[in-house]
């Protein structure tokens, strides 16, 4: 038994060794990239979650494969090739890859089965990719303007949107790239996934969630908008941070009765 | 010898001072103006406003017919009133440009040449091939003018490098036909040309491409307008909370709704 625990902290020591610049890196994105300073609290949730399945970590003997050395080989590959320049990113992903492989060597699929969830849960954490959010910033800033004038239009406020500029009543708003939503998409995901995983024994709820926290993710996005268009006052300081965590709360809360509805079908159709 | 430096210098003074130039309000907020069309292919991002006026042709961009690859982050304008405004605001820029007197003659190529705050005038043709500089001796408000007879041309990754506190809004290349930058070229600075302007593939505009009576060519470039003398830039919204912010308020709302039961209970019992 000591002898098991042994050989996993030493592997584990071992992984965070031959990731150590990886990791650096990682940390160093969360801490001064606000879209994903919630980096630093996936591997909390994640030995959360660990925690909270060891009843069946207990239960299961180890039966090692030889599978696992495949996937450490083409992490090892991976990380040669983010060393060479491909990227953070590509080291990132190695990183989980060993992760999964190590679990593999050691345990077996029953291993990687029940890590399944809490190794998905590190995607959270991977760096940007400049690829994709180079892409997806511009549209998603313009959706943002066009969601924010929508809804003050709605409301019977007058606003001339010209692109990502709102002018309500001679106040002149820009949606700037850091205003593109992703920071919204990125958090209400990961939560989305852990509501999904702590109220839900249904694995498919945490795609379902996940899926819905697009929409609202970027529907969100332009009601903070256009509440900074409309009140000025919300554009900056204490007023700033608290409307949008308020209206992330308010996400978060759709989500639930999301989840619910959703529930609600599955159980009609089921019966 | 202090009296030549004292002479000079206001006559530097005097120069920079007759010659400001400012864009109108309107045609401030375009990336792109043309007088009959503009042209893209490519994934080309503009930003800022797109126009053209008199003409109405606008191809190769999200957000109106045909469609195609290229991004506009402002508003696109097609023969609209607001499209009209901005290039009665450029002819009288182009005007201005045109009218603004010289301090110096310039001719040939300009690469490898550094340029202070003024108004320099060629009768024909100016080339750019390497890298052009222009200084503002630390004076965030000097003007640049070149006033070009008749064509600008760029050579392949040519570049106008802006130093010490130049800005792109404060360049002003008024030509008396066309520009043309060369691929992935790096250019500086507000293009009011006559008639045309071509951007080759990949080059890269910090300031605004505007053409009188002719037509905008774009393969795949960058475009950003500068914020302009004519009015601040626009308020921005500043982002949402970071993400740590977020997710540490979203999981305490998970707690509180995980537990509502045995929290209601406690509040019952009290």
């Amino acid at each position: 038994m000591w002898a098991r625990h042994g050989v996993i902290i030493l592997t584990a020591l071992g992984l965070l060794a031959c990731y150590a610049s990886t990791l650096k890196g990682m940390a160093a994105q969360w801490w001064t990239d606000e879209d994903m300073s919630h980096g630093f609290l996936v591997p909390l949730v994640i030995l959360w979650v660990v925690w909270r399945e060891r009843e069946r970590w207990l239960k299961l003997s180890p039966a090692p494969n030889w599978w696992g050395f495949a996937l450490l080989a083409l992490a090892a590959g991976l990380q040669f090739a983010s060393a060479l320049g491909v990227g953070l990113f590509a080291g990132s992903v190695a990183f989980l890859l060993s992760a999964a492989g190590v679990l593999l060597c050691l345990g077996g699929s029953n291993w990687l089965r029940v890590a399944a969830f809490p190794l998905a849960l590190g995607a959270f954490m991977l760096p940007k990719l400049a690829v994709v959010y180079n892409q997806a910033t511009l549209p998603l800033q313009l959706l943002a303007s066009r969601i924010a004038a929508a809804i003050l239009t709605s409301g019977g406020i007058g606003v001339i949107r010209e692109g990502n500029i709102l002018d309500v009543g001679g106040h002149r708003v820009a949606v700037v790239e850091a205003c593109n939503g992703i920071r919204y998409l990125l958090s209400l995901g990961f939560l989305a996934v852990v509501l999904a995983y702590w109220s839900d024994p249904k694995p498919w709820m945490r795609w379902v969630l996940l899926a819905a926290a697009v929409p609202v993710a970027i529907v969100a996005n332009g009601v903070r908008v256009a509440a900074a268009g409309w009140l000025p006052s919300l554009e900056e300081g204490v007023p700033h941070a608290v409307s949008g965590c308020l209206i992330f709360v308010l996400c978060l809360a759709t989500l639930m009765l999301f989840r619910q509805l959703f529930n609600s079908v599955y159980v009609h159709y089921r019966h | 010898m202090n009296k030549l430096v004292i002479l000079l210098f206001w006559l530097t003074l005097v120069s920079c001072l007759s010659a400001q130039i400012a864009l109108g309000p309107t045609v401030d907020t375009f990336g792109v103006l043309a007088g009959s069309t503009v042209t893209n292919s490519g994934p080309t991002v503009v930003l800022g406003n797109l126009g053209v006026s008199p003409g109405a042709a606008i191809t190769g961009f999200a957000g109106i017919a045909p469609g195609g690859p290229g991004l506009v982050s402002g508003s696109i304008n097609s023969a609209n009133p607001f499209a009209a405004q901005a290039q009665i605001e450029l002819t009288a820029a182009y005007n201005a440009a045109a009218g603004a007197a010289s301090t110096a003659t310039v001719a040939g190529n300009l690469g490898g040449l550094t340029f202070f705050p003024g108004v320099y005038t060629s009768s024909s043709t100016l080339g750019i091939t390497g890298t052009v500089t222009l200084n503002a001796l630390g004076n965030p408000n000097a003007q640049f003018i070149f006033q070009i007879g008749s064509a600008l041309t760029t050579a392949t990754s040519s570049t106008v490098l802006l130093i010490n506190g130049a800005q792109a809004s404060n360049v002003f290349w008024q030509m008396g036909s066309s520009a043309t930058l060369g691929t992935t070229s790096s250019f500086a600075g507000n293009l009011l040309a006559l008639s045309s302007i071509s951007l080759g593939t990949g080059a890269v505009l910090q300031g605004r491409a505007l053409a009188r009576t002719g037509a905008v060519t774009l393969l795949s470039n960058t475009i950003t307008a500068p914020a302009g003398l004519s009015g601040p830039p626009p308020p921005l919204v500043t982002p949402a909370p970071s993400s740590l912010l977020l997710v540490i308020t979203g999981l305490a709302g998970l707690m509180i709704y995980q537990n509502r039961k045995r929290l209601f209970k406690s509040l019952k019992s009290h």
